[in-house]
């Protein structure tokens, strides 16, 4: 195989690799953002995305179907839980959240385990992504460029919707400051709800993209919400920019430092955080925090 | 602490030392990693409670206390005695180096950094197969006698004495430390870090050094583990027991030092009764988080005292 095909295949697939971690790290980023909140159910929901995206996916004989549905179950979902629970908590401290969320990941993990058993579930992808193509006469799975451009579509549509949207504006300015959104008329409450349900959604989405490529299984919840963290702490906690230049610095060390460095690839995401955060404490993009 | 409030401890550490009396084997296994585990939450309270550093990665304590303790005790003929305390202060030192990075932040990113190191951890523990044995860990592990032939920790219930006597004598260290002017500062660090600085003190020294002590007395709870479970392995190490003992802090009442001992025992108990009640109890498990935060946010211990306090005011006014 030569060198530059090689290369060029493990940019897509550390591509392929940071849009599945974007969908995460950005969800869990805009929920920081506006609530000050870790939610630690993020990896829980992700799983749930994946095994509700299986059973849609066997239900409509359709992958398409599951890709558009699944998402929006899981993000009402999150929404209700927000509306329900996380509402009662906001004048508490920030430690109630962590407790919450944690519980919610168990009952979620839990919920999951006995709907769908225990044992990892196929989901296969739809038969027009199901080839390869040839990266210059590289063979390489058609499923992967996909993810990548979903990706691009998705980061685009958020980037569009924050800036443009009257709901992104809302979003933008209740982040900076709640109290006086809340004074210029702004219904704080259902901006939150909104967007924990649309963060909880685009955790779902990456579950749902994900489960193609890894199978849907109990422990890929507890895999992902570190990474996730990690995204969220590079680029630096509230930043939608920030989780897309962490969700690339992940994935490209990820496939790299897997190929190259196998023994240390894991260890080497800790130390690329850690070197960031002791430089910069709020994260690359963050405000000092 | 009040009188009434010292013969309550006092009482339940004798009854705690008469346990290997009435209590048949399997009940002092469990007794004996609950207090563990208590002593092992009780060391994060010192952060979390009192100074209100939110460490998501306590269980990098616990992990190098336990790969520590067990390494020695594999591959050397050192006592049971000597290793534990050793690798208790192994841990210690070296998180004056962890406390002394995280401390550059605050706030969430020092959660963050906190959790990035434990992570570090994790993921030298897979590779490092020659001393930490990789994914199947350190197995075996001894309770070596000594010295002088000294063997009474080895049996099950001598070193269930060995736990009680470190949970008891951590307590009183920390109680201590509480007390006095360092612990002031650390409450000070708590309420309000920029005053604390601004009457002169070095808040940046007292938060390492209590991180310093944190992680030296969770590490001496994972150097009792390895011995005890005969064992150390990976998930020592891993976010999710860091996220559990938050946990068993939060749902014991932190800043109260006995809150989260009986959280640890709460939380072991639980998960024992509920997962040979039914097989779905991380469900119930979940659920039990979410009301504790909803209706008793300030912990079974703060449940406790406030109850205690009002059967005191009720009998007095009648």
């Amino acid at each position: 195989m030569n060198t530059l095909a090689f290369l060029l295949t493990q940019i897509v697939n550390a591509l392929s690799q940071s849009a599945l971690l974007f969908f995460l790290g950005v969800g869990l980023t805009l929920i920081f953002g506006l609530m000050r909140i870790v939610n630690f159910a993020h990896g829980a929901l992700y799983m749930l995305g994946a095994f509700v995206g299986y059973s849609l996916t066997k239900w409509s004989g359709n992958y398409w179907v599951a890709l558009a549905v699944a998402p929006v179950v899981v993000g009402l979902l999150g929404a209700a839980f927000e509306f329900a629970i996380l509402r009662r908590l906001y004048r508490r401290d920030a430690h109630a959240f962590l407790m919450v969320t944690f519980g919610l990941a168990l009952v979620v993990g839990e919920a999951v385990r006995l709907t769908w058993g225990p044992d990892a579930l196929q989901v296969p992808p739809p038969d027009l992504l199901a080839g390869v193509m040839f990266i210059l006469d590289e063979p390489f799975p058609l499923y992967r460029l996909f993810l990548v451009a979903t990706g691009v579509i998705v980061a685009v549509a958020i980037w569009q919707f924050l800036e443009r949207a009257r709901l992104g504006l809302l979003i933008r300015a209740t982040s900076q400051n709640a109290d006086m959104a809340s004074a210029l008329g702004v219904d704080v409450k259902r901006v939150r709800s909104a967007v924990f349900g649309i963060g909880c959604g685009l955790a779902a989405l990456g579950g749902v993209l994900a489960a193609p490529l890894v199978t849907a299984s109990n422990g890929m919840a507890a895999t992902v919400i570190i990474d996730a963290f990690v995204i969220v702490i590079i680029g630096g906690m509230g930043s939608f920019l920030g989780s897309l230049i962490g969700a690339l610095l992940v994935g490209f060390v990820q496939v790299f430092g897997n190929y190259y460095l196998p023994d240390l690839a894991l260890a080497f995401m800790y130390l690329v955080m850690l070197a960031i955060l002791v430089v910069r404490p709020g994260g690359l993009l963050g405000k000092e925090a | 602490m009040s009188a009434g409030l010292r013969a309550l401890l006092v009482s339940v550490v004798v009854v705690l030392a008469a346990a290997p009396l009435g209590l048949p084997p399997f009940a002092m296994t469990l007794l004996t990693e609950a207090l563990i585990l208590g002593l092992f939450a009780m060391s994060l309270d010192l952060m979390f409670g009192y100074t209100r550093l939110v460490s998501f990665g306590h269980a990098a304590a616990y992990g190098l206390g336990a790969y520590a303790c067990g390494f020695m005790l594999l591959h050397t003929d050192m006592p049971l005695l000597f290793v534990v305390f050793g690798a208790a202060l192994l841990t210690g030192i070296v998180a004056i180096g962890v406390g002394w990075i995280c401390t550059l932040a605050t706030g969430v990113s020092f959660s963050m950094l906190t959790l990035a190191f434990a992570q570090l951890l994790y993921a030298i523990s897979f590779k490092w197969t020659s001393v930490t044995g990789g994914s199947d860990g350190l197995a075996g592990i001894p309770r070596t006698p000594g010295p002088f032939g000294f063997d009474a920790l080895t049996s099950k219930t001598g070193f269930y004495y060995l736990v009680l006597a470190c949970l008891v004598g951590a307590f009183l260290v920390c109680f201590a430390l509480v007390r006095s002017p360092f612990g002031a500062v650390l409450r000070g660090i708590r309420e309000n870090e920029a005053k604390t600085i601004a009457l002169g003190y070095n808040t940046r020294l007292y938060k390492i050094a209590v991180v310093a002590v944190a992680y030296a007395l969770g590490g001496l709870a994972g150097a009792l583990y390895a011995p005890f479970a005969g064992f150390a392995n990976t998930e020592l190490l891993f976010w999710l027991l860091s996220g559990q003992v938050l946990i068993m802090v939060i749902v014991g009442g932190s800043g109260t030092l006995v809150g989260p001992i009986l959280g640890a025992a709460f939380f072991m108990l639980m998960e024992h009764q509920l997962s040979s009640w039914t097989e779905a109890w991380a469900l119930y498990f979940g659920l039990i988080f979410i009301a504790f935060v909803l209706f008793a946010p300030q912990g079974i211990w703060g449940v406790a005292t406030a109850w205690l306090q009002r059967g005191r005011n009720s009998t007095r006014t009648s």
